[in-house]
C-alpha cells in the first residue's frame, strides 16, 4: 500500500550527511577506518567502579571533551546523552553542508533514545536521598528528559520544524530515522536531522541488564566477549554514543548540489505483541518488518547485498533473528552477507539503529562489508553467512539494517547506494 | 520551492481521513471517560494532598492523583505486577477505548498500531531501582527493573495486551508527548501504513523525584493550604502548575474503515501541527512564536481558518510565563477574535499530566464536542490583564462546537496543536 513509484520524485529521500561518536572513535571517519580492521571498542569500564558488578566492561567513548566542541556553559547543562547527540548532529550538518538558517521552519530534529539522562537521574536521586529534596538542582528535570536532546540540537542549529524523541527501547533511533523519512514524504519538512543517542554506562543500567542476564560476563577478555552468532555467545555489552543523519528531499539535495551518500528506500516497523523482553516465536515481527521494508523499496530479497543484523550476541536474539531472516529472504537468505557490528561498538541501545544505519551507508559507499568479530565456533542454529574474520569487499547496491527492542518493537531500514539508480 | 511541493505532498495523502471511535482515560477526576467528563462539566477539582509518598519534606504536598485504581483488579495480578504505574494506567485506558470502539483487533492485528507518549516513563520504578542500587548494591536490582522503567513500555504493554502488531513506539516531547502521539498516529493512518492506531499517553510522576525536581525549578504551585484552588490558569494569582498522573488513549481509525464496520464516529482528527521553538531549554519562545506556528499549521492541515474554531483547550499550565506567552500565541493566530473565542484550561481541574496531558485534553475536547458543552477554567478570581481572554470562568457553558483546537507545549521547545472536528462537520 505504501510502495512508491520511481517517478514520484517528492517521495524520494536521501542521506546527505552523518555524524557519529562511539567507542570506535569520535567521528564518522574514525568509525569507518576502525570497521575496516578488527578492533573492538570493548574495555573495562572507567566511568564508574564496576568491580562489584557481574559485568565490568562496556564500549565507552574515550577522549570526549564536550566543552572543546560545544559552548562550555551549554555543555555543562547537558547530560552525556545530549552532549553526544549534539556533537554528532553538528558533524552531520557540516558533512551535508546544510545551511539550516536558510529555511529553519522546514528543518526538523528527531532522535531515538531508550533511556535519556540516566546519569543525571541517578546523581539527582543520590542527592535527594542523602540531602533531601530541597537540594535537587533546577536542571535535574530538563537534563534528564529524553526529549531534551532533540530540543537542544534544535536550539544549537536553529531548526524550527518538528522536533521530538522516539522511544522503542533498542529500536528507538531506527524508528526515528524511518519516521523522519515519512515527515519529508508527507511534506511536513524538507530536511530532517534524525538519529539516536545513548549514555547508559552507569551502575544502575549495568546492574539492570545484568539482572536480565543480557550481558556477557567475560570480564577477563572484553575484546572477545561479545560473539554474535557464535555457539559460545553469552550476551551483549553496553555501548554508548550517538549517530545523527541528515535526511532530505532528493530534489532539494540535487538542486543545492549536495553530495548524496545514499537513498533511503524502505522502512518497516512492527510489534510482536508477545512479551516484555522476549522475542516472538520465529522472530515473526522482525520478519514482517524486513518484508515491509523490502516491499516499500520495491526490491527482491536477492537484490540486498548486505544486512547489518541486530545481532546482540544473546542466545535468543541471534537464533530468532536468523529464523526471521530466512522467513523474509527465503532462498536468498543463504547468499546474503550478514554481520553484527555490536561485537565492536557494544550495544548502543536506543542509538544502535542509527549507528548501524551509518555503518550500512558506509558499506554502500565503500563496497566494503564489516565483519562479525569473535565468530569462531559456528552455531548450528545460526547457519547463514555472517562475514566472520575480516571485512569483505563486495560491490553492493542495497543494504538493510535491523533493530529490535524490549516491548516487542521491530524496525528494518533499507538504503540504496547513490549511483544505483 | 517548498510550499508548492509541501501542499502536493499533503494533497496526495488527503483521501484517507482519520476519525476517533473510542476514548479511554483515568485521571484525578475519574477513572473512565464518562466520570471524567461529568466532573469536568461540573467544574470539579481532583487536586488533593499527596498520598503516594510522604511529602512532608517537600515544598509542594498536593497533586492530581488517580484515586481508587486497583491495578490487580483492573488488569490481573500477575500482569500488573510487572508494569510500572504509568503502563498500568495506559493499559487500563487503552482497554476502555478499544471496548468503546467495538474493534476486534486480533482480526486485523498487523494493521493496528500503538503509540503511547510519555514524558518520564517508569518514574516510580526508576526511583525505586536507584534507591536499591545505592542502599543494597547492584546485585539486588530486579530483572524487571529495566523493562518496567523504559518509556516505550506503555506502548509495548498495550500492544501485548491488545494483540496489536502494527507500528509501535512512544513519542517523547515532555508535556507535548501524547499530543505528538495522536498527531503522528493520525498521519500514519493517512499515509496508509495502518488502518487503526491506539494512541495517547500515560504518566505517573507523582514521586519524590517528580515533585522534588519540578519544585527545584520553581515550577509547581505551593498553595498547600488550598489544593483545589492551586491550579488557576490565566488567573493573576497563579503560582505554578499542579503535577498530576493518569492516562488517556484514543482509538483513531481510517474513516471508511470505521464506516464500513458501522462504528460510532466521535470526532475527526482534522489537523495537526508541530513545531519547535529552537529558543530555550525550558522557556517558550518570545511572543509564543513556535506555538502560533503550530496552530497555523494545524489549521492549514484541517483546511479551515481560525474563525471556524469554536473552542480551544489551552495548554494553560497555571505558570506565570506559560499563560502570558500562550495568550500572545493565540492573539497571533486569532487576531481580534482572541478576546472572544472561548478558551479554557482543564488543567485547573485535572492538574498537569505532563506527557499524558495532550491526549487527556483531546479526550475532554471530544467529549465537549459531543455534549455541546464547553468546559470551564475553574479558580478564576482575579483576571490577569496580560491574558485578556474568555477563559470560560468557573462554570461550563453550553455551546455548539464544530471545530475545536487543543494545544500542548513541552520543555525543549516542543509545540503541538490538534484540530478536531465534530463528526458531522466534514461528511463527504
Amino acid at each position: 500500500m505504501s510502495s512508491r513509484t520511481a517517478t514520484d520524485e517528492s517521495q524520494r529521500v536521501v542521506v546527505t550527511g552523518y555524524g557519529t561518536i562511539s567507542a570506535l572513535g569520535n567521528t564518522a571517519e574514525a568509525l569507518r577506518s576502525s570497521l575496516r580492521g578488527t578492533m573492538s571498542g570493548l574495555r573495562t569500564i572507567t566511568r564508574f567502579d564496576a568491580s562489584d558488578y557481574p559485568t565490568s566492561f562496556a564500549a565507552e567513548v574515550v577522549d570526549f571533551d564536550p566543552e572543546s566542541i560545544l559552548d562550555r556553559k551549554q555543555s555543562r547543562r547537558m547530560d552525556r546523552f545530549t552532549q553526544f547527540a549534539s556533537v554528532a548532529a553538528r558533524e552531520a550538518v557540516a558533512r551535508a553542508r546544510l545551511d539550516v538558517a536558510a529555511d529553519p521552519t522546514r528543518v526538523g530534529v528527531v532522535l531515538g533514545t531508550a533511556f535519556g539522562g540516566v546519569e543525571t537521574f541517578v546523581q539527582t536521586a543520590e542527592v535527594m536521598l542523602s540531602k533531601g529534596p530541597k537540594r535537587i538542582s533546577p536542571f535535574a528535570v530538563p537534563m534528564t528528559i529524553p526529549n531534551i536532546a532533540p530540543g537542544m540540537i534544535a536550539i544549537d542549529l536553529g531548526a524550527k520544524g518538528p522536533a521530538f524523541a522516539y522511544a522503542s527501547a533498542f529500536a528507538s533511533s531506527a524508528n526515528a530515522i524511518g519516521e523522519a523519512m515519512r515527515m519529508i514524504q508527507s511534506g511536513r519538512a524538507d530536511t530532517m536531522i534524525a538519529g539516536g543517542t545513548e549514555a547508559p554506562i552507569t551502575g544502575l543500567l549495568m546492574a539492570g541488564f545484568a539482572a536480565l542476564q543480557s550481558l556477557s560476563r567475560r570480564n577477563d577478555d572484553p575484546g572477545q566477549a561479545v560473539r554474535p552468532f557464535d555457539l559460545h555467545r553469552d550476551g551483549c555489552a553496553l555501548g554508548e554514543g550517538a549517530a545523527m543523519l541528515v535526511l532530505e528531499r532528493r530534489d532539494q539535495a540535487l538542486s543545492r548540489g549536495a553530495t548524496i551518500l545514499a537513498e533511503f528506500v524502505g522502512y518497516g516497523s512492527t510489534a510482536d505483541a508477545w512479551h516484555d523482553v522476549q522475542i516472538a516465536p520465529a522472530g515473526e515481527g522482525l520478519a514482517r518488518a524486513m518484508s515491509l521494508a523490502l516491499d516499500e523499496a520495491g526490491v527482491a530479497p536477492g537484490d540486498v547485498g548486505y544486512l547489518n543484523a541486530h545481532g546482540t550476541g544473546t542466545t535468543m536474539n541471534d537464533e530468532l533473528e536468523t529464523v526471521a531472516i530466512k522467513t523474509a529472504f527465503g532462498d536468498a537468505a543463504c547468499h546474503l552477507p550478514i554481520s553484527s557490528t555490536k561485537s565492536r561498538t557494544g550495544h548502543l541501545l536506543g542509538a544502535a539503529g542509527a549507528l548501524e544505519a551509518v555503518i550500512v551507508i558506509q558499506a554502500l559507499e565503500d563496497d566494503l562489508l564489516p565483519s562479525t568479530l569473535n565468530l569462531k565456533t559456528p552455531d548450528p542454529a545460526c547457519d547463514l553467512d555472517y562475514i566472520p574474520g575480516s571485512s569483505r569487499s563486495a560491490p553492493i547496491d542495497l543494504a538493510m539494517t535491523n533493530s529490535m527492542g524490549f516491548g516487542g518493537h521491530n524496525v528494518s531500514l533499507v538504503f540504496r547506494g547513490p549511483d544505483s539508480r | 520551492m517548498t510550499m508548492s511541493s509541501s501542499i502536493d505532498g499533503i494533497a496526495a495523502t488527503r483521501q484517507r481521513r482519520v476519525v476517533v471511535t473510542g476514548l479511554g482515560g483515568l485521571c484525578a477526576v475519574g477513572n473512565d471517560t464518562p466520570t471524567i467528563w461529568n466532573a469536568i462539566a461540573a467544574g470539579k477539582s481532583g487536586i488533593t494532598p499527596i498520598t503516594r509518598f510522604d511529602a512532608v519534606d517537600f515544598e509542594t504536598r498536593f497533586a492530581g492523583e488517580v484515586k481508587g485504581f486497583d491495578p490487580a483488579t483492573a488488569l490481573g495480578r500477575k500482569e500488573s505486577r510487572r508494569m510500572d504505574r504509568y503502563t498500568q494506567l495506559s493499559v487500563a485506558a487503552a482497554r476502555e477505548a478499544v471496548t468503546q470502539s467495538g474493534l476486534n483487533i486480533p482480526a486485523e492485528a498487523t494493521r493496528v498500531g500503538v503509540l503511547i507518549g510519555t514524558g518520564m516513563g517508569g518514574m516510580e520504578t526508576f526511583e525505586a531501582g536507584t534507591e536499591t542500587l545505592l542502599k543494597n548494591g547492584p546485585k539486588r536490582i530486579s530483572p524487571f527493573f529495566v523493562p518496567m522503567m523504559l518509556p516505550n513500555m506503555a506502548s509495548g504493554g498495550v500492544s501485548i495486551d491488545l494483540g496489536a502488531k502494527g507500528p509501535n513506539f512512544g513519542t517523547v516531547s515532555a508535556c507535548a508527548s501524547s499530543a505528538h502521539s495522536l498527531g503522528e498516529a493520525a498521519l500514519m493512518i493517512r499515509h496508509g501504513t495502518v488502518d487503526v492506531m491506539v494512541a495517547g499517553g500515560g504518566e505517573a510522576a507523582i514521586t519524590r523525584m517528580g515533585i522534588g525536581g519540578f519544585n527545584a525549578m520553581g515550577a509547581l504551585s505551593t498553595r498547600n493550604d488550598d489544593p483545589e484552588a492551586a491550579s488557576r490558569p490565566f488567573d493573576l494569582e497563579r503560582d505554578g502548575f499542579v503535577l498530576a498522573e493518569g492516562a488517556a488513549v484514543l482509538v483513531l481509525e481510517e474513516r471508511e474503515h470505521a464506516l464500513a464496520r458501522g462504528a460510532t464516529i466521535l470526532a475527526e482528527i482534522a489537523g495537526y501541527g508541530t513545531t519547535d521553538d529552537a529558543n530555550h531549554m525550558v522557556q517558550p519562545a518570545p511572543g509564543g512564536e513556535g506555538a502560533a506556528r503550530a496552530m497555523n499549521i494545524a489549521l492549514d492541515d484541517a483546511g479551515i481558518t481560525s474563525a471556524e474554531i469554536d473552542y480551544i483547550n489551552a495548554h494553560g499550565t497555571s505558570t506565570q510565563l506559560n499563560e502570558k506567552l500562550e495568550t500572545q500565541a493565540v492573539q497571533r493566530v486569532f487576531g481580534e477574535r482572541a478576546a472572544t473565542v472561548p478558551i479554557s484550561s482543564t488543567k485547573s481541574m485535572t492538574g498537569h499530566l505532563l506527557g499524558a496531558t495532550g491526549s487527556l485534553e483531546a479526550l475532554i475536547t471530544i467529549a465537549a464536542i459531543n455534549a455541546g458543552i464547553m468546559p470551564p477554567t475553574i479558580n478564576q478570581v482575579t483576571p490577569d490583564p496580560e491574558c485578556p481572554l474568555d477563559t470560560i470562568p468557573n462554570f461550563a457553558r453550553e455551546g455548539e462546537i464544530r471545530y475545536a483546537m487543543s494545544n500542548s507545549m513541552g520543555f525543549g521547545g516542543h509545540n503541538v496543536s490538534l484540530v478536531m472536528a465534530r463528526a458531522d462537520q466534514r461528511a463527504s
